[in-house]
C-alpha cells in the first residue's frame, strides 16, 4: 500500500529521529546551564577537553603523587607541581590552538571569550581544588608544621603561571607552545628563587622560620605576590587584546 | 535484514537507528494509509511519530514470531486511541488485525481471499481423524514453535512431527486448490 | 536588504585585502567567484561578523555588526561554513551539529528537531550517530553545511562548499542553495565558476579586493561572447574576459 498523498512521513520521520538522536544533557550540564544562563556555554564548557574524565584522571595522580613524594622537610612536590599542571591544563582548555572549529565559533552568538573566559576559570577552579586536597593531605605528614601560608600560598603563582600560558597559547596559536612557556617560566622562577636563597642570606625575607628555605621559596615568599599578580595582570590584558575580532588569518 | 532482525537491531544495546529507519520505509506508507481511512492527515502523521518512537523504545518486548506488522498495527492502534483519548474526542474505529490481512501488501480483495482461504483450511483439517495433523499445524505454523518443542509438547519423536506436517501441508494443498478455483473462478 | 556594503576596505598590514567594495544583496543566491588571493574570503570573514571592516559601512540583516547586541543579533540568524572546517573527531555527526546550535543560541526547546531537520537535508540520515573521525571527506563537508543551516539562517556564507563533493553531491548542494536562497540570502564563494553559476540569481566578481563584476550568470555570460574570452564553457569565458579586463585595467 502507498502512503496517501497528503500525509507528509519525511516530516513524521524527521520527527521520529529528532526523538531517537536527542541528546539528554546530564545533570552538571543542566545546572551550569541555569547558573551561566546559556545552554550553549555550558555544553562549551563540559566539552573542555582539560576538564574531561582521562585529564582530570591524570592530573589527580600526578597531583596525588606530588601529596606522597617529599623533596625534604618543607619542600612538599605539591606546591610546585599544581601550578604546572594547572597551567597544561589551561593551554588545552580553549583557544585557536586547541579548538580546530575555532573560526565558526567566533562566528557564533555565544562570544568566544565568555567560552575562554569560563573554560579557562573553570579549569584553574577545578585544579585550585584537586591541588588544595593534595596539599591538605599532606599535613600531618613528616613536613613538619605548616602555615596557612604554605598550604594555600602557591595558589598566587599558579595564577600567573596560568594567565601567562593562556596569553602565549592564544597570542601563538598553540596550546603546545603556550603549555611550554608557562612550565619553563615557572621552573625558571623555582630554581631562580631556590639559588637566590642559597646565595644571599636571607634572614628578613621569610616571616615564618619554616618557610623562604630552598625551592619552596618560590612559593612562599610574600615579596614575590605582588609581582605573581603584576604579571597575572599584564597577561589577562595580552588575552583580552589577542582575541579582540581584529585578528583574522591572512 | 527481516522485519524481526530490523526489530531485534532497535532492540540491541543503545538502538541501531538505521535499523528504525529501514523499519519506518516500510511500513509507514501502509500504516499510514489505514490510519488515513479513519483520521485526517494531521492527526495520521501525529500518530505514526507516536508509534515509531514507541517502537524505539519498546522494541525489546517484541516477540519475535514473525508478525512484526501485526505488531505494528496493535501499537499504532494504541497510539490512535490515546490521542483521542488525550484530546476528549470518541474513539473512531479502526480495522482490528486478527482475522484480516495485515502488512504492505495488504488489499481489501487479499482479505476476502484469506478468509475463504482459512475456512477451506479449517474444513481440510476438521474431523476426528484428523486430530494429529491438526495439532501439528496449530503448534508448528500457527504458533511458530520450533520442532524440537513441538515434539516435546506432543510426545513424538521429531521425525513424526515432521511427517504429520508433510501429511497437514499436503491436505490444505490440496483444499486450498480446490477452494480457490471455487472462490474467485479463476487461478490466482 | 541583508547585506549592505558601502565602501568596505581591509587590510592588514600593508596587504589591502578587501578595497572600497559597494554591495547589496537581498534574498536569492549571490556568487562570489574570484581568483585565489581576490579578497573573497576576507569579505566573506567580514559577512560573518569575525573580522571588522578597516574603513567603510557594513549594514547585515539591518544591523550594524559593530556593536555587540546587534551583532549577538545577527549571529543568531547566520549561518557560516569556513573554508577549512575542523571537527571534533570524538564527536558524532549530531552532537557536532547540536553544539554548534547550541552556541548559535536556538532555543533548547527547538534543537532536536532543528538538528534532525538539518542532518536528513544534507542526506546524512544513515550516519547521523556515527563519529567523525569515521567519514569521509565528502560527509565531513556536508555535516559543515549542516551546521550552518540548523538555525535556519537569513544569512548564509559558504566558503568554498562543494571542495570534496562528488558530482552527484555537488548537484544536490546546489538544489539545497536554491532552495535556501527563497527566503535567505546566500553567498557561495568559489573560484569553481560553473560549479555554482547554474543556481545563482547573481554573480559578483572580485579582482585583487575590487568588485569588477556584478549581475546575473547570464550577463556574464554575455561577456564572455562579446570579449576575448578563453573556456570551455560560457560562464568561464565570461569570468576569464572580464579578468582580463580587469587586469589590463589596473
Amino acid at each position: 500500500m502507498t502512503a496517501p498523498d497528503d500525509v507528509d512521513l519525511d516530516r513524521v520521520w524527521t520527527n521520529v529521529a529528532a526523538e531517537v538522536w536527542r541528546r539528554h544533557p546530564g545533570r552538571i550540564e543542566r545546572t551550569a546551564a541555569k547558573l551561566l544562563k546559556s545552554p550553549g556555554l555550558a555544553r562549551a564548557l563540559l566539552t573542555t577537553p582539560s576538564l574531561l574524565g582521562p585529564w582530570l584522571i591524570g592530573s589527580t595522580l600526578v597531583l596525588a603523587i606530588g601529596a606522597l613524594v617529599q623533596l625534604g622537610a618543607n619542600q612538599p612536590l605539591v606546591w610546585l607541581i599544581a601550578p604546572a599542571v594547572a597551567a597544561v591544563g589551561i593551554a588545552y582548555a580553549y583557544g585557536p590552538g586547541i579548538d580546530p572549529a575555532w573560526e565558526l565559533a567566533c562566528s557564533c552568538a555565544v562570544s568566544d571569550r565568555l567560552v575562554l573566559l569560563t573554560r579557562a576559570v573553570a579549569v584553574f577552579a577545578v585544579n585550585a581544588v584537586l591541588g588544595m586536597a593534595a596539599s591538605v593531605a599532606t599535613l600531618g605528614t613528616a613536613a613538619g608544621a605548616h602555615t596557612a601560608q604554605l598550604t594555600f600560598g602557591w595558589l598566587i603563582p599558579m595564577t600567573a603561571v596560568c594567565t601567562l600560558t593562556l596569553a602565549v597559547a592564544v597570542a601563538v596559536r598553540s596550546a603546545a607552545v603556550g603549555a611550554g612557556a608557562g612550565v619553563a617560566a615557572w621552573i625558571v622562577v623555582v630554581l631562580g628563587r631556590g639559588a637566590l636563597d642559597s646565595t644571599a642570606s636571607t634572614p628578613g625575607l621569610s616571616p615564618s622560620p619554616s618557610a623562604g628555605t630552598g625551592l619552596a621559596g618560590a612559593v612562599t615568599d610574600p615579596n614575590l605576590y605582588v609581582p605573581y599578580l603584576a604579571v597575572a595582570a599584564c597577561c589577562a590584558a595580552v588575552v583580552y587584546y589577542v582575541t579582540r575580532p581584529q585578528r583574522g588569518a591572512q | 535484514m527481516d522485519d524481526d532482525e530490523l526489530i531485534a537491531a532497535i532492540a540491541s544495546g543503545d538502538g541501531d537507528d538505521t535499523a528504525l529507519r529501514e523499519l519506518f520505509s516500510r511500513h509507514a506508507p501502509w500504516l499510514a494509509a489505514r490510519l488515513r481511512k479513519a483520521l485526517p492527515p494531521v492527526d495520521v502523521e501525529d500518530v505514526l511519530q507516536e508509534t515509531f518512537i514507541a517502537v524505539w523504545q519498546n522494541a525489546k518486548t517484541y516477540q519475535p514470531r514473525g508478525t512484526p506488522a501485526a505488531w505494528l498495527w496493535v501499537i499504532a492502534r494504541n497510539q490512535a486511541a490515546m490521542l483521542l483519548r488525550k484530546r476528549g474526542q470518541p474513539p473512531v474505529p479502526l480495522p482490528g488485525e486478527a482475522a484480516e490481512e495485515t502488512g504492505p501488501n495488504a488489499d481489501p480483495a487479499d482479505a476476502v481471499l484469506a478468509r475463504a482461504e482459512l475456512a477451506a483450511a479449517t474444513r481440510a483439517l476438521s474431523g476426528a481423524d484428523r486430530h494429529a495433523e491438526r495439532e501439528v499445524w496449530q503448534l508448528l505454523y500457527v504458533e511458530d514453535r520450533p520442532v524440537a518443542e513441538v515434539a516435546q509438547l506432543t510426545g513424538v519423536p521429531e521425525g513424526t512431527v515432521k511427517s504429520r506436517a508433510y501429511r497437514a501441508r499436503r491436505l490444505l494443498r490440496a483444499a486450498l486448490g480446490s477452494g480457490t478455483h471455487s472462490a474467485e473462478g479463476g487461478t490466482r | 536588504m541583508n547585506i549592505e556594503l558601502y565602501d568596505v576596505t581591509r587590510r592588514f598590514g600593508r596587504n589591502v585585502a578587501v578595497d572600497g567594495v559597494t554591495l547589496d544583496a537581498g534574498p536569492g543566491v549571490l556568487g562570489l567567484l574570484g581568483p585565489n588571493g581576490a579578497g573573497k574570503t576576507s569579505l566573506l570573514r567580514m559577512l560573518a561578523t569575525i573580522l571588522p571592516p578597516s574603513s567603510g559601512r557594513l549594514a547585515l540583516l539591518g544591523r550594524d555588526p559593530a556593536k555587540p547586541a546587534d551583532r549577538r543579533e545577527i549571529r543568531r540568524r547566520l549561518g557560516y561554513l569556513p573554508q577549512q572546517l575542523g571537527y571534533y573527531p570524538s564527536f558524532t555527526v549530531v552532537e557536532f551539529v547540536e553544539y554548534f546550535a547550541l552556541l548559535k543560541e536556538v532555543p533548547p526547546h527547538l534543537v532536536p528537531k532543528a538538528v534532525a531537520a538539518a542532518v536528513e537535508k544534507v542526506d546524512l540520515g544513515p550516519k547521523a550517530r556515527a563519529k567523525l573521525r569515521t567519514l569521509s571527506g565528502g560527509m565531513l563537508r556536508r555535516v559543515g553545511i549542516a551546521q550552518a543551516i540548523v538555525n535556519e539562517p537569513e544569512l548564509l556564507l559558504f566558503d568554498e562548499p562543494t571542495a570534496g563533493l562528488d558530482p552527484e553531491q555537488r548537484v544536490a548542494f546546489r538544489a539545497l542553495i536554491r532552495d535556501l536562497g527563497q527566503t535567505a540570502t546566500v553567498v557561495v564563494s568559489t573560484h569553481l565558476v560553473e560549479d555554482v553559476g547554474a543556481a545563482c540569481t547573481e554573480v559578483a566578481l572580485m579582482s585583487n579586493g575590487r568588485v569588477v563584476f556584478r549581475g546575473t550568470p547570464e550577463e556574464l555570460t554575455a561577456r564572455g561572447e562579446a570579449g576575448q574570452g578563453v573556456g570551455d564553457a560560457p560562464l568561464e569565458r565570461g569570468y576569464s574576459a572580464i579578468l582580463a579586463a580587469a587586469r589590463a585595467a589596473s
